[in-house]
């Protein structure tokens, strides 16, 4: 993706210089191998140090709420849809934003490359779809098709949804069989395994709320979590605690979760959160046939009533 | 919200919604019986339950 | 637990199911005795916070009326 890289910085440095906006946020390289952080640049040169590549997958709509300058902002296809919620729930304006739209072929699973080795990567290469990974110990070249993250795999909209550049030409969409496979396993599931599953999915998670600050919805000036008076949920290692906060996390993102897999980047433990906002983003496209962040003029369903809207729940 | 309890593993018949006027008594005792023998049929619920101490 | 009974959280609101509620008691109907009534300001008044509260603490069922 190196001509991604180029063509970021040249367009990143070309708005900086006419002033179009004040500042451009994207990523920079990282201290270590496989890793890029979010960075911000405020002048053409800075705009050089800007990367493009398979482990761009921090969703960067995160740095955009309650924003007041002009900013450009890199985009994949999922954080267009999230830079879509935003605008929608009035977090910024359409105005202050310009979008450099990148279309994304997926983003590589960190955690299953690191897997594949015993002690710490020292190089990691992209040569077109291939990636040579090298460690003291071994190298090896591995194909990016194969590493993909678990919602990149089941990734809908590859091409950003609202953009004014776009770095590349469009990419072609996957198809997919069934996006929903991995939600119908666990329904297929009775309640007691349904419980276990998560009870065993959930029993690392240290509460260090990563996957809460890496979500661009999670944008509450106080969390449910920080609340003491009263106190939802207890700070503590407590499973029913640690259960709640999953629970109501996934359940603020209903009708808004892009699946653009920040969370499960975020997390220190290797933690599948997506199983809990994968149900919610199953559900809302089954029972109100909607898909967040895909366009600028309907409100989401939770914040809508129509009298089509389903009730049989209500008895 | 039920559905992602039941997704959790929490029985669906353990949350209910109704609708009822304040006119209607009779519909009230009616859904009041039925969502105690839904829940009843469950049985106690041990999930969730943040044990005190 | 000693006692056998479940417990069901009924979340009621005052100008719909709680108004029901009182008629039925007024009428003098009989109805299972096993539900907890809190009265909330209106059906809006809900949250998820408040269910997840109650099965936290111990309900064996929580029930949501307008």
């Amino acid at each position: 993706m190196n001509t991604y890289t180029e063509k970021i910085r040249e367009l990143a440095s070309n708005l900086l210089r006419e002033g179009k906006v004040d500042l451009v946020i994207g990523f920079k390289e990282g201290t270590v191998p496989m890793a890029t952080a979010p960075g911000i640049a405020r002048t053409p040169e800075e705009a050089e140090g800007f990367v493009w590549d398979v482990n761009c997958s921090l969703n960067l709509t995160n740095y955009l709420t309650n924003k007041k300058e002009k900013i450009g902002i890199i985009a994949k296809g999922c954080d267009s849809r999230s830079i879509v919620n935003h605008i929608i729930e009035n977090k910024i304006s359409r105005d202050q934003l310009h979008i450099i739209g990148v279309p994304c072929t997926g983003m590589v699973d960190k955690n299953k490359i690191r897997g594949l080795f015993e002690d710490e990567i020292t190089e990691f290469k992209e040569e077109g779809d291939a990636i040579l990974v090298k460690t003291a110990a071994k190298e090896l070249t591995i194909e990016k098709q194969d590493y993909l993250r678990g919602n990149c795999q089941t990734c809908m909209h590859r091409n950003p949804v609202i953009h004014d550049d776009l770095v590349a030409e469009p990419v072609v969409e996957q198809e997919l069989e069934d996006p929903f496979k991995d939600v119908k396993a666990i329904e297929a599931m009775d309640a007691d395994e349904k419980w276990n599953h998560f009870e065993n999915l959930l029993s690392g998670c240290i509460r260090c709320y990563a996957c809460r600050n890496a979500c661009p919805l999670c944008y509450c000036p106080t969390c449910f979590v920080d609340e003491s008076n009263p106190q939802w949920v207890g700070k503590g290692q407590d499973p029913t605690d640690i259960r709640t906060f999953h629970f109501l996390r996934a359940y603020h993102c209903a009708g808004r979760c892009t699946d653009c897999g920040a969370c499960e980047d975020a997390c220190p433990m290797d933690i599948k959160v997506r199983d809990f906002t994968r149900k919610l983003v199953k559900d809302s496209f089954e029972i109100y046939g909607w898909e967040a962040g895909l366009t600028l003029d309907q409100r989401p369903p939770l914040d809508t009533f129509k009298p089509e809207d389903p009730d049989e729940f209500i008895k | 919200m039920g559905n992602l309890l039941e997704h959790m593993g929490i029985e669906k018949d353990r949350l209910h919604f109704s609708w009822i006027s304040s006119a209607e008594a009779t519909k009230f005792v009616d859904v009041v019986t039925k969502v105690s023998e839904a829940v009843n049929a469950l049985g106690p619920n041990h999930k969730l339950v943040k044990n005190a101490g | 637990m000693t006692e056998k009974k479940t417990k069901i959280v009924a979340f009621l609101c005052n100008w719909c199911s709680y108004g029901a509620a009182d008629l039925a008691g007024v009428s003098r109907m009989q109805y299972p005795a096993d539900v907890r009534v809190i009265r909330i300001p209106c059906s809006g008044r809900m949250s998820p916070k408040f269910i997840l509260s109650a099965f936290r603490e111990g309900a064996d069922g929580v029930w949501v009326s307008g």
